[in-house]
């Protein structure tokens, strides 16, 4: 019994100074965090220190990057003339229309990781920085390939031809179409996968007898016809039937992706027009879907030299 | 001769005195912090429901025979949640604001929400004195506030605060009620343990867990008793404290909702089953969206792990692991041979392993309960905050008992100390993030800019919008049509009856009809924000590509945006 109750204390004892020691290491930690976190923060000096910077080395073609991607008081901070992407990782974005990165990263905030420098800085055909500005920290990436598309089609809807089940949709003064049924399609910047999407952006009949074709005329081709298409928001979760894209270039099949219930991802689609390089054709798309429910749906596409 | 007097009211013994500090402190600290908070979406509705349910009694004394329809149409307001805790609100807010103009008409109802909290205070300092004196007294509310969560609870005039404290009163009544002298005293205890259920089941439904649970500690700790006795000497055995709550419980909820009263059975049925079929909202969960079952079982223990402050946690981690030792060890000794936990007590020192089981299941039951697959995952830790008292009983009393247990001579400045070490950086915390508290994370996930880049929920409700009021009222052009997101039209009410928003700003229902619009963070529903940039786009010149708008003001919370507004041009002055 006395065996048992001497190990009891012992464990008694350990078991008490492990809890001290643990809370006294935490404690300390803790009060470290708080009392150093506004220094591993910019200041509202430093985000003005960036803003002049930028609005003076800034120029047509180039975008903000933001490493972690939730500092987005650059959006308030920043000039507006350079877009910001807010993305977490760089690697298989397309950075369409973007020849210059400027990445501004918060070097020391906490879980700050250097990923999407690493992303930018494979892509570099130069990099100059970074240059430190307090708390934040600006590289300027120059991209080694850029994605300057000859045709980026939302750009394009207002002189497509759109049609819901055969018949035409009319143009409204605000851009976009008004279609039969209520349908609508705009050009629009909306969420697929959580990130911004500048788009064509419309409804689905939910009647597979009903799709809705929007067809650009006159795209001039280049090496390839590149593109995605998403289910918009919350209800690229919902949905009990699959909703298809088909892509055509004058009539002929260039491409598909398939958006199941449940599919919250911005789908890709790539065709080689190398052969018709150079000349221009009608590119279509049509949106078909077999689920009972309309869905909001997303896509664009770009013709790369 | 008055100070005699006086004296003469306060509670006689120093836990009582302790108990009634604690609650008094409590109160006055969330009324004098309350302002600052936002109005959640449940806030907002629960502002209006509390209104119309105190309008009742005076209708009914207006016109007595309609009683039954003057029932249906003040209780119409959210039926879906019983009325008990906006009944308090109701009348707080009637005396305080409408009949003394003491306060806003927003803290005239968040007053109830107060005396939820003095009382959770006081039950916690009580049973901490109970379990580890004075120190403990001391140490349990303490370690329970000082986690930011729950002391933006406090605050708003909901149901979760309130359930969690009449929960914990209950369970103390429970207990009180075992080891109450038989007779008269056992009897009362029984009844106000029952009475205390009641009032907890009249305010959210999450309390029906409790009789389950209850059964579930007498059944484990009477378990070797009941094997050997006869059914009557079982049936001797049973708690009075269960007929008691069996009798009760539903009286007490039938008395306090009036919406019941048409049909009862049909009604409570109807609301029974919204909460067995209740919707899933998106949750955004380490980078994840939730939206529909199986969940993570990890969900409540991760975010739990990444909200309480670091050196709290561990106490109450320690306070869990030394109450199962303290189980196991009057398993195999007798409650006759255990050893002193608190400072030169005697029947606080006696606590059997009867009370361990109740308070370890107490602390890890509604954490369970969450972490089970096909319950729905959204509103952070409220969800399971009743095991949040427990937890800061246990790792009250377990840093009382490892000061004890190191340094015998000098437990008292050794349990000062680690106090010390676990509360400061969590008021730190605690005062940081005020009134933000649904955006806080711990130093483990690295604070608020931590959890951004682990990808979880960065706030809920709506009622971080608080931040933008004072811009948006300099700001917004007369007449502007506010876009408010997730802020519920109420709380936009609210806010403006007590003069926190301009009384000439419109809501709109969405960015197309909007002037301004105030995006909340929620990535998963950031197509709220994206839809505002397309409507709010200034038309491009031929050849130009739009540009998008940027936000005129934000809410930032260590750098991570909680709130950002847009203007449409001109909207912005």
């Amino acid at each position: 019994v006395n065996a048992v109750r001497a190990v009891r204390e012992r464990l008694a004892r350990l078991g008490a100074l492990l809890l001290a020691a643990g809370v006294a290491g935490l404690g300390l930690y803790g009060t470290r965090f708080y009392s150093a976190l506004p220094e591993r923060l910019p200041s509202p000096l430093d985000w003005r220190a960036a803003a002049a910077l930028l609005a003076r080395d800034g120029r047509p073609g180039d975008a903000v990057a933001l490493a972690p991607w939730w500092a987005e008081r650059a959006r308030e901070a920043l000039p507006a003339s350079l877009p910001v992407l807010a993305f977490s990782r760089f690697a298989g974005e397309e950075l369409v229309g973007i020849r210059r990165v400027w990445l501004v990263a918060l070097p020391a905030a906490p879980g700050f990781r250097r990923d999407a420098e690493e992303d930018l800085v494979e892509r570099a055909s130069a990099v100059e920085g970074p240059l430190r500005l307090g708390g934040l920290e600006v590289t300027r990436v120059d991209l080694r390939a850029p994605a300057v598309p000859i045709a980026f089609l939302p750009d394009r809807l207002r002189s497509a031809d759109v049609k819901v089940g055969g018949e035409p949709c009319v143009a409204v003064a605000a851009g976009g179409f008004r279609c039969p049924g209520g349908a609508a399609v705009a050009r629009e910047v909306r969420e697929v996968d959580l990130l911004p999407r500048p788009c064509v952006f419309g409804t689905t009949s939910a009647d597979p007898s009903r799709p809705i074709s929007i067809a650009f005329p006159g795209v001039r081709l280049g090496s390839s016809l590149r593109g995605h298409a998403g289910v918009v928001g919350e209800a690229a979760l919902e949905g009990d039937g699959p909703l298809h894209v088909e892509v055509s270039i004058d009539g002929r099949d260039a491409a598909g992706v398939e958006l199941v219930p449940g599919d919250t991802a911005w789908r890709p689609f790539t065709t080689d027009t190398s052969s018709q390089a150079g000349r221009t054709a009608t590119v279509t798309f049509t949106v078909s879907d077999a689920g009972s429910e309309p869905r909001p749906f997303c896509l664009d596409a770009c013709a790369l030299p | 001769v008055t100070l005699p007097r006086l004296a003469a009211l306060l509670p006689r013994t120093a836990r009582s005195r302790t108990a009634a500090a604690w609650a008094v402190a409590t109160l006055a600290v969330a009324a004098l912090t309350a302002p600052a908070q936002g109005i959640g979406r449940d806030e907002g509705v629960y502002l209006v429901a509390a209104e119309s349910y105190a309008a009742f009694p005076g209708a009914v004394v207006r016109a007595p025979t309609q009683a039954l329809a003057l029932a249906d149409r003040h209780f119409a307001a959210n039926h879906e949640h019983p009325p008990l805790a906006k009944e308090v609100y109701g009348v707080t807010h009637a005396l305080l604001a409408d009949a003394l103009r003491l306060t806003s008409h927003l803290e005239g109802f968040r007053f109830g929400a107060f005396l939820f909290a003095a009382l959770l205070s006081s039950v916690l300092a009580a049973w901490g004195w109970d379990l580890a004196g004075r120190a403990g007294a001391l140490l349990a509310p303490a370690l329970f506030w000082a986690v930011p969560r729950h002391f933006y609870h406090a605050h708003p005039a909901a149901l979760d605060l309130p359930v969690t404290a009449l929960w914990a009163a209950t369970v103390f009544a429970y207990a009180r009620s075992l080891r109450a002298p038989e007779g008269r005293p056992r009897v009362r205890a029984a009844l106000l343990a029952g009475a205390l259920f009641g009032a907890a089941v009249s305010t959210k439904h999450n309390a029906w867990f409790l009789p389950p649970l209850l059964l579930a500690h007498w059944v484990a700790s009477s378990a070797l008793a009941l094997r050997r006795a006869t059914w009557a000497e079982r049936l001797q055995r049973v708690p009075l404290a269960f007929p008691a709550m069996a009798l009760l419980g539903p009286l007490v909820l039938l008395a306090a909702w009036p919406w019941l009263w048409r049909d009862p059975v049909a009604r409570f049925a109807e609301y029974a089953r919204f909460h067995l079929h209740h919707e899933n909202y998106s949750w955004l969960y380490l980078g994840r969206v939730l939206r529909e079952p199986p969940f993570p079982v990890a969900y409540p223990f991760v975010v739990t792990a990444l909200t309480v402050p670091a050196a709290v946690l561990l106490a109450m981690t320690g306070g869990l692991v030394h109450a199962l030792a303290r189980a196991a060890s009057f398993h195999v000794h007798p409650p006759a041979n255990e050893e002193r936990a608190g400072e030169g007590g005697e029947a606080r020192d006696a606590a059997s392993a009867s009370d361990e089981v109740l308070l370890l299941l107490n602390a890890l039951f509604p954490i369970a309960l969450i972490a089970w697959p096909s319950v729905p995952r959204f509103g952070g830790v409220k969800h399971w905050l009743p095991a949040m008292p427990f937890l800061a009983l246990l790792g009250a009393r377990a840093l009382v008992a490892a000061a004890h247990t190191l340094w015998p001579a000098r437990a008292g400045w050794l349990t000062a100390a680690l106090a010390a070490f676990a509360l400061a950086p969590a008021a730190w915390s605690v005062a940081h993030v005020h009134p933000y508290g649904t955006a806080a994370y711990n130093e483990l996930a690295g604070g608020a800019p931590g959890a951004a880049t682990l990808g979880m929920q960065r706030q809920f409700w709506g009622d971080d919008a608080v931040g933008v009021l004072d811009e948006l009222n300099a700001h917004a052009i007369p007449g502007a049509r506010v876009w408010w997101q997730e802020t519920a039209r109420s709380a936009v009410a609210a806010w403006q009856r007590d003069g926190r928003v301009r009384a000439d700003l419109r809501w709109a229902e969405g960015p197309e009809e909007a002037d301004l619009s105030i995006w909340q963070y929620h990535q998963e529903f950031r197509d709220k924000e994206y839809r505002t940039w397309t409507a709010f786009a200034e038309r491009p010149r031929p050849g130009e590509r739009a540009r998008l708008p940027r936000p005129v003001a934000g809410v930032y919370l260590d750098e991570v945006p909680l709130v950002q507004v847009y203007a449409r041009a001109g909207a912005w002055r």
